[in-house]
């Protein structure tokens, strides 16, 4: 393996970021972004809408490249490994997607199941029990044979988090994973974040809106906006540290660095009124 | 480099082009598919054995009709009793394989379309590539194969039916001999021109092209519920030009 592709691995940081510049539209959403996710810790990604976040966790997978910039994974170039290089380092990484992305054609045992299917020759009963003990983790052990069509939209995430803990990962990527749970389900999910980080050594990225949530689970929370981190530190310090970035975020403000409004011709023009610019 | 895809000749053409790369990668995916053999069996019963009802129906009726209408010109001549003789040459020779391939394109290749891009637009084929699972060898390698096999299957299905059609209204209705309806019919049709060529090769083909353009609109689709219609739509229209034209292309070197 070249040493674009491996290079002495830093125990203390998982994920490492340097430099990221990504254009996507003409739009730049990371302006060279530096950024370290600490080994087995929670690790919470907030932001303002369509600040990249949900684009970061797609650049840590090597779904996307950016135009410059590395981003090292468990030591790996990500985007300098080949295909099959990647798909052997995404065996050890769980992702929980925004929509679930569960398999329609599968009913919820089978979902979980279907990594182990893929990559492993375990016996059917051992395939059973780990599927059915991620199920009981989750809460939903007795929806084994339900279809996705037929679960709620809460639990339809809580069937993609037992999936994508099945293989046990090293890191485990979260793409708003407390979005559409009740009270009951989303502290059910908090918990078992914190029992894999805690029990398995399991690290985990959360893209999230939900300060409180995040105060619960996270050991440390980076703030983006304009394509740079903007603020970062201890989520329940971080509201607090006075920066018009974190007054605006998690004061919910319109006015503030980050725009409310998308870029626009005068507003009175635009309605028709003489008076307009 | 991309090229620049500014109007419709230049569209067409990149498209035909990233056609051509898609099969590639389907080809080099084969070997990888090979442990989805269950799911090549799934989708070979939902895209053969789901299409045979319609197939067979409707090869049953073209048989009648060609039938009805070569008894009705033929009768003029006073050559009724080549009836079964027509009817099998341009079933198995035109008929059996283009007919087959339009009905296989709307019926399994629109359902294939319409599947794999609402599997883009819900991120299941994210998914799977994030599980580390080739969405190629999974998921269009196995509807790919499944609809090169089934295609020479519906085909022989469809031109048995049209001859039994042919049978029952120019036989069983206007009264031809039914010795000679099928004696003239296997002394003129030849295995290897009509039945090989027609049948086989030209189905075969058909198979290839129906179920590429298929699996290829679903996959490149714009994960939109309106781009999974014109996907749709597109399935049917590219394959139903092609069929028609590699049709004549290939009567052309088979004659």
């Amino acid at each position: 393996m070249t040493d674009s592709v491996r290079a002495k691995p830093d125990d203390s940081t998982i994920v490492r970021v340097r430099g990221l510049t990504t254009v996507l539209n003409g739009k730049t959403i990371f302006d060279a972004l530096d950024l370290d996710i600490p080994r087995g810790k929670v690790t919470a990604i907030m932001g303002p809408s369509g600040t990249g976040k949900t684009t970061l966790l797609k650049h840590i997978t090597g779904q996307m490249r950016g135009q410059s910039g590395e981003v090292w994974v468990d030591g790996r170039n990500v985007s300098a490994l080949r295909r099959d290089q990647l798909f052997e380092l995404r065996e050890r990484i769980g992702y929980l997607f925004q929509n679930s992305a569960l398999l329609t054609d599968f009913d919820v045992f089978e979902n979980v199941a279907f990594p182990l299917r893929q990559h492993t020759e375990l016996p059917e009963v051992l395939i059973r029990n780990i599927v059915l003990t991620k199920l009981q983790a989750v809460g939903l052990r007795g929806a084994a044979r339900l279809l996705p069509t037929e679960l709620s939209g809460g639990m339809a995430r809580r069937v993609a988090l037992a999936r994508a803990i099945v293989f046990d990962p090293m890191l485990i990527l979260y793409d708003e994973p407390f979005v559409g749970l009740d009270p009951i389900a989303l502290n059910q999910v908090l918990k078992l974040i914190r029992t894999l980080n805690e029990t398995l050594g399991i690290t985990s990225v959360l893209v999230a809106h939900e300060l409180a949530a995040v105060q619960q689970v996270a050991d440390h929370v980076y703030l983006i906006a304009n394509g740079k981190v903007v603020a970062q530190g201890d989520p329940k310090l971080i509201a607090g540290d006075g920066s018009p970035w974190t007054r605006q975020f998690f004061g919910g403000e319109a006015d503030g660095p980050v725009p409310f409004q998308y870029p626009a011709g005068d507003y009175a023009a635009s309605l028709g009124f003489k008076g307009g610019a | 480099m991309s090229a620049p895809r500014d109007n419709i000749v230049t569209r067409s053409l990149a498209q035909i082009g990233d056609c051509g790369l898609f099969l590639l990668q389907i080809l080099a995916a084969i070997p990888r598919s090979l442990r989805h053999t269950r799911e090549t069996v799934r989708q070979l019963w939902f895209v053969g054995a789901m299409s045979l009802i319609i197939i067979m129906v409707c090869g049953l009726f073209v048989g009648m009709v060609l039938g009805l209408q070569l008894y009705d010109v033929l009768s003029i001549f006073g050559g009724t009793s080549a009836t079964g003789t027509v009817v099998a040459i341009a079933i198995y020779r035109e008929l059996g394989p283009v007919v087959t391939a339009l009905l296989f394109a709307g019926r399994a290749g629109t359902s294939v379309t319409a599947e794999i891009g609402l599997m883009r637009a819900t991120d299941q084929i994210a998914a799977m590539e994030m599980m580390a699972v080739d969405p190629i060898a999974y998921v269009a390698v196995p509807r790919f194969l499944a609809g090169v096999i089934a295609m020479p299957l519906l085909c022989c299905v469809f031109c048995a039916l049209g001859i039994f059609g042919g049978h029952l209204v120019g036989v069983n209705w206007l009264g031809i001999d039914n010795g000679t309806f099928w004696s003239n019919m296997t002394a003129t049709v030849d295995l290897a021109k009509d039945v090989i060529n027609g049948v086989l090769w030209k189905s075969v083909v058909f198979g290839v092209v129906v179920s590429l353009i298929a699996v290829f609109q679903g996959y490149t689709t714009p994960p939109t519920s309106e781009g999974v219609a014109y996907a749709t739509t597109r399935t049917v229209v590219a394959s139903s030009i092609a069929i028609l034209a590699l049709d004549f292309v290939l009567t052309a070197f088979l004659m």
